[in-house]
């Protein structure tokens, strides 16, 4: 069995933005089921005894947290690469400078939209100013580090891309080049929790996406060695299913706010799933024996078309959870895939709801325009208990 | 792309460094990590900020005397470009 290279630690459900599209469960973990410190640091030196490189902290926003220094202190100690996943909101010039110190290899900071007024809409919540801020922060920090010849923090600027936005990819790259990143991901928005309520709202149209490939090729070639990006694309216009995860329990694992172990953001919206808990085992024997991770790791659970194909060790039969959200069935090909008997679910999901308009999101306006005159148009991400 | 020369100095971009254990170490950067073997070992190892592309070359050159002339130098060129496309190694 191979052994995970990745923890994604969702320490905390805790967020003050909003995000139309977040990809957490619907059904948070609240403050008081969340796990001590010391939990989490045993978790990342048991993650890094079983092979695992890369530390992805997230949340919500894992700033909520206020051990988040010493959590990333610990992984660094662990010999973890550590990376903070983030909204911004929470994080002073002064934690910035204490995470640097504590050894954070990379902080991924998101942007909503180029401009305020849009971007504070998509959130929910006026963000988008203070990630400015913060961006120059970071800056600050590179420069130094470049002065000095000292190991540097890597910055990744991340943009979720649906049909609100896409149409000012072009703009919205520009802005985000101006605050000088290693690294920007463009990712469109995949359907789970929120995003999935709000899919009418979301979901681009074929043309608006080639635009957006279009866009972004030609970004990567002129900024080719000075910002790499990479695209995540919507699998709804693609012909066969993303490698979800690489794989069910093949690469990855992922701890919630409260210690269960899951193969992925979105497993406990299959039925009749059972999540041990890092609490009552090992990490080591979780990722071995947990039935949860058991249950669509290798093949022997592949239905036809899939069991006898010949992509089914590049794309693993596609994602568990949307098989299960659109068919029903979390053991059924991913409709996504064109050779899927339910492959027609995507398809009328893209006509029904892929429309040009209305695009409510006038540039100019501002925040609190946007929101009266799109009230009852999305869904917000809620806060947990 | 930045241009490559005599005089530029690799090292490796922000965020990247060594990982893994001595036996089978790798290169970890943002979201990724590579083995590197060999060569490719050799060539990062003295990408550390201390010497040139002249200099990694000629030391390159000293190890493998029997390789044709200029040979090292295109490779390790190449080399060090597809890593600065990824953004692992500046010059």
């Amino acid at each position: 069995m191979p052994n995970p290279l990745a923890l994604i630690a969702e320490i905390t459900h805790r967020c003050p933005l909003h995000c139309v599209y977040c990809s957490n469960p619907l059904e948070l973990t609240s403050r008081n089921e969340e796990l001590a410190t010391a939990d989490w640091l045993r978790i990342f030196a048991e993650a890094a005894a079983l092979g695992v490189l890369h530390l992805h902290l997230t949340g919500g926003e894992p700033l909520a947290r206020p051990d988040l220094a010493e959590m990333i202190e610990g992984a660094r100690q662990s010999r973890l690469y550590t990376n903070l996943i983030t909204s911004g909101v929470g994080l002073s010039r002064e934690r910035l400078a204490q995470f640097v110190e504590a050894g954070l290899d990379h902080i991924q900071l998101s942007f909503q939209d180029s401009s305020g007024g849009p971007a504070n809409w998509i959130a929910g919540a006026r963000a988008h100013a203070h990630k400015l801020e913060l961006a120059a922060w970071i800056r600050e920090h590179q420069i130094r580090e470049q002065q000095t010849g000292e190991r540097r923090i890597a910055f990744t600027v991340n943009l979720v891309v649906h049909r609100q936005n896409i149409d000012h990819l072009e703009e919205m790259i520009a802005a985000l080049e101006a605050l000088h990143p290693d690294r920007m991901e463009i990712a469109h928005a995949q359907y789970y929790g929120w995003a999935l309520q709000n899919r009418s709202a979301l979901l681009p149209t074929r043309a608006q996406l080639d635009r957006a490939v279009a866009v972004v090729a030609a970004a990567e070639e002129r900024l080719r060695g000075k910002v790499r990006i990479d695209m995540v694309v919507p699998d709804y216009h693609a012909r066969f299913p993303k490698a979800c995860m690489g794989g069910w329990g093949r690469q990855l694992l992922l701890i919630d706010p409260a210690g269960r172990a899951l193969p992925c953001h979105a497993a406990g919206v299959i039925p009749g799933m059972f999540f041990d808990n890092v609490r009552d085992h090992p990490l080591a024997w979780i990722w071995q024996n947990s039935a949860a991770f058991q249950k669509f790791r290798g093949e022997a659970w592949m239905p036809e078309p899939c069991r006898s194909c010949e992509r089914r060790q590049e794309d693993f039969g596609g994602c568990r959870c949307q098989a299960f959200l659109l068919t029903g069935d979390a053991s059924a090909t991913d409709p996504v895939c064109e050779l899927a008997p339910l492959h027609h679910l995507i398809e009328d999901a893209v006509r029904e709801h892929a429309t040009a308009g209305p695009v409510p999101a006038a540039r100019e306006a501002s925040f609190h325009a946007l929101q009266e005159n799109t009230a009852g148009f999305w869904s917000y991400r809620t806060d947990p208990k | 792309m930045a241009d490559l020369t005599d005089a530029s100095i690799p090292k490796f971009a922000a965020g990247c460094r060594w990982g893994g254990t001595t036996e089978a170490p790798v290169v970890l950067f943002p979201e990724g990590a590579i083995r590197v073997e060999g060569t490719g070992r050799i060539i990062l190892e003295l990408c550390d900020g201390h010497f040139s592309l002249a200099e990694i070359v000629q030391k390159l050159e000293a190890q493998f005397m029997l390789a044709p002339k200029g040979k090292i130098r295109a490779d390790v060129e190449t080399f060090l470009q597809q890593l600065h496309a990824k953004r692992i190694v500046d010059y």
